[in-house]
C-alpha cells in the first residue's frame, strides 16, 4: 500500500482518537486499520464496538453537544478522515440525502445494541432463575439436615 | 417542445448516461441507491466510448486531478471512500511561490492529509502499466456495483421520437429512455447532438489551459514537493498562475495562460524558483505527457427539457477549481429532481435550476477574488505585505489565521467563493492583523 496515497490522520496502535468526556463536535470516517468504542466505568474498561474501513463514529456529537459518551482507540495503525462539523451541517441543509447514511449507521447500531440489550436482560433473568433454585436447594437442604438431626 | 407536467420515473424505468466520467458515474450511482430507497427499479446505463484505465490521452479526461477536502469528505459520508491504489498524493497544505519567496498554508480547521491527487485514466504515457488505478475507472466500478450497465458504445445521434428520446449507434436504435442525462462534459461534437434538438441548450463556453506530466520519482517528489500543491505567482508574462501537483512518479503542471501553449510549460521549468525545485541538472524531456483541457468560463443555457437533464461541465461548473465536486453538486441535484420531483421541463426548471443558478452567481464571486489575488500579485508593495502578514499568520500558529484560511479556501475550492468573499470583508481581522503586522520587529 503506498503511504502516499493514504487520506486523513494517522494514529498509532493505542491512541486515543476520540476521549470520553471531552467537547468536540467533530465527526470521522476510518480509511484504514481499527478502531475500539470503549466506556470507562469504575476502572473497568469494557468495549462497546469494535469498527473497521469505511465506518463512522463521533456521529452523536453532531446532533448534540453533550460530552464525548465513550472514547474511541486506534488498533494497529489507523488512518481515520476527520470530518468538519460545519461543512457538514452547510452540506446537509443543501443536500438532506446526505445524512441518510450517518443515520442507517446509527439505526443499525441501535438494532445492535437492542439485540445486545435483550440478550444481557436474558443472560440476567437465567442468573436469577440458577439463584433461586439454589436458594430453594439451600432451603431443602437445612430442611432434610433438620429432619435428620431431630430423628437421631 | 411543450413543457410536461406529471412525468415521473416509474419502476423499471429506462434511464441513459451519455458520459462516463465523474458526473455520469455519480448520477448513475446516486439515482440507483435513492430509488432502491424508494422501493423502485430503475434500469440505468452509462454510454462511455472509452476504457479509463489506457495511458496518456487516450484513456483520459483531461483535468489537474484534484479532489478538494469537502468532495473527499461527501464521498467518504456517501460510502465511497477512496483508496490508496487512485490517491496518488494525500494532500494536507498548499506552497505559494512568489517573488518575494515561498510560503506553506495549512489549513486552520484540520490538520490532515484531506485532499486527494488522482489520474483520471490509465496515467501518462510511459507510467508504470497497471501501477495506477484511475479515478473515473474506480467510480465506473462503483457504478457497476449498484447494478449499472456500463456499454462502451459511442452515441452518435438523439432524437426526439413521441415524448422520449431516442438514441442511435451508427444508424442502429440504442434505446428509447424515460430520462436521457447529458454528462458528456464540454465535448462539442457530443453536444451539437443536444442543440439540434431544439430544447434550447447551449453547451457552456471554455478557454483552454495546458497541463503536462512530468516524472521526476517519486522519492524525489516526497522530499522536495512533500504532501503540497505548489502554486507559483511568479509574473510570468501572459501566465495567470501555475500549479504543480504531485502525483506518485509524476508531477502534474497545469498552467492557466492566455493561450494554450506547450512552451509556456519548457519556460516554467527553466524558472529560477521552479529550478530550485528539480533534481540537480534536470533537462526538460524532448517528449513528455502533455494536453490542453478545456474548463468552462460560463454556464450552459438551458440545461433541462422534459426527459432530459445535463449536469457536470456540460451545465455548470465552479471556476478554475472543483470540476469534480461540481459534477457531484449538480448530479445530486439531478437525481433528487427526477426521483423525487419528476423529469418533466417544469420539475428541472423548479428543482434542478436552482442549484445550477447558485453555482453560477458563486462563480462572480470567484472571478472577483481572482481578480483581487492579480492585483494583489502584480502590485508590489501589496505582494510584499500580504505575504508578510500570512508568513506571520502561519509562523504563530495563530488559531484564527484570516488571510491564510482565505487563501486556503479559494485555492483548494474547499468553501464556495461567496463565503470566502463576505470573509474578506470583515473589517475586524483586517485591523487586527495590521495592527499586528505594524508591531512586528
Amino acid at each position: 500500500m503506498s503511504e502516499d496515497g493514504l487520506l486523513g490522520r494517522l494514529y498509532k496502535n493505542g491512541e486515543i482518537i476520540v476521549e470520553e468526556g471531552t467537547r468536540s463536535r467533530t465527526m470521522y470516517v476510518i480509511q484504514s486499520g481499527k478502531v475500539n468504542v470503549v466506556k470507562n466505568e469504575g476502572g473497568m474498561e469494557t468495549i462497546l464496538a469494535s469498527l473497521g474501513e469505511g465506518d463512522i463514529f463521533g456521529e452523536m456529537s453532531l446532533f448534540d453537544a453533550s460530552p464525548r459518551s465513550a472514547t474511541v482507540k486506534a488498533i494497529g495503525e489507523t488512518r481515520v478522515l476527520v470530518i468538519e462539523h460545519e461543512g457538514l451541517l452547510k452540506k446537509i441543509k443543501m443536500d438532506p440525502t446526505l445524512a441518510f447514511r450517518i443515520i442507517k449507521q446509527m439505526s443499525q447500531r441501535i438494532r445492535d445494541l437492542n439485540s445486545r440489550l435483550s440478550a444481557a436482560q436474558r443472560t440476567i433473568n437465567q442468573a436469577n432463575n440458577i439463584l433461586q433454585q439454589l436458594n430453594k436447594n439451600k432451603d431443602i437442604s437445612i430442611e432434610d439436615l433438620d429432619t435428620n438431626l431431630h430423628s437421631e | 417542445m411543450v413543457a410536461a407536467k406529471g412525468l415521473i420515473l416509474k419502476d423499471g424505468a429506462r434511464v441513459a448516461i451519455i458520459g462516463g466520467g465523474p458526473a455520469g458515474s455519480f448520477f448513475s450511482i446516486f439515482a440507483s441507491r435513492l430509488a432502491q430507497d424508494l422501493g423502485k427499479s430503475l434500469d440505468v446505463t452509462i454510454y462511455e466510448r472509452k476504457t479509463f484505465d489506457k495511458q496518456g490521452a487516450a484513456g483520459c479526461n483531461m483535468c489537474a486531478g484534484v479532489i478538494s477536502e469537502s468532495l473527499v469528505q461527501s464521498l467518504a459520508l456517501e460510502g465511497i471512500n477512496l483508496p490508496s491504489s487512485v490517491v496518488q498524493s494525500g494532500i494536507d497544505s498548499y506552497y505559494f511561490h512568489t517573488l518575494n519567496g515561498s510560503i506553506q498554508i495549512k489549513s486552520s480547521r484540520l490538520q490532515q492529509r484531506g485532499i486527494a491527487t488522482i489520474f483520471r485514466g490509465g496515467g501518462p504515457l510511459g507510467s508504470h502499466k497497471n501501477a495506477i488505478q484511475s479515478f473515473d475507472e474506480f467510480l465506473l466500478q462503483k457504478s457497476v456495483e449498484d447494478g449499472v450497465t456500463v456499454k462502451h458504445i459511442m452515441v452518435d445521434d438523439i432524437n426526439l421520437e413521441g415524448d422520449k428520446p431516442m438514441l442511435y449507434s451508427g444508424g442502429k436504435i440504442l434505446q428509447d429512455c424515460d430520462l436521457l442525462v447529458g454528462a458528456f462534459g464540454i465535448k462539442a461534437n457530443t453536444a451539437k447532438n443536444f442543440e439540434k434538438l431544439g430544447i434550447g441548450y447551449k453547451i457552456p463556453s471554455t478557454i483552454k489551459a495546458t497541463q503536462s506530466e512530468i516524472e521526476l520519482g517519486s522519492d524525489w517528489i516526497t522530499k522536495r514537493f512533500g504532501h503540497s500543491i505548489h502554486i507559483f505567482l511568479l509574473r510570468i508574462p501572459g501566465v495567470k498562475f501555475v500549479s504543480v501537483i504531485p502525483k506518485g512518479n509524476f508531477i502534474t503542471i497545469s498552467l492557466l495562460a492566455k493561450e494554450p501553449n506547450i512552451n509556456y510549460i519548457k519556460d516554467f521549468l527553466g524558472h529560477p524558483v521552479m529550478k530550485k525545485m528539480l533534481p540537480p541538472g534536470f533537462k526538460a524531456p524532448e517528449k513528455f505527457c502533455h494536453c490542453f483541457p478545456r474548463i468552462n468560463i460560463s454556464a450552459a443555457k438551458k440545461p433541462f427539457a422534459n426527459r432530459l437533464v445535463f449536469i457536470g461541465d456540460a451545465s455548470s461548473a465552479r471556476l478554475y477549481k472543483d470540476g469534480i465536486g461540481s459534477a457531484y453538486i449538480t448530479s445530486k441535484a439531478a437525481v433528487h429532481t427526477a426521483l423525487l420531483q419528476g423529469v418533466g421541463e417544469e420539475d428541472f426548471k423548479k428543482h434542478y435550476l436552482p442549484v445550477c443558478k447558485t453555482l453560477n452567481r458563486d462563480n462572480i464571486f470567484g472571478q472577483f477574488l481572482f481578480f483581487l489575488n492579480d492585483l494583489i500579485s502584480c502590485v508590489s508593495p501589496l505582494s510584499k505585505s500580504h505575504f508578510k502578514m500570512i508568513q506571520w499568520e502561519q509562523n504563530c500558529l495563530q488559531k484564527d489565521s484570516h488571510y491564510s484560511d482565505i487563501l486556503w479556501d479559494m485555492f483548494t475550492g474547499s468553501r464556495f467563493y461567496k463565503d470566502v468573499f463576505l470573509r474578506t470583508l470583515n473589517p475586524w481581522p483586517i485591523i487586527h492583523h495590521w495592527v499586528q503586522l505594524l508591531h512586528l520587529p
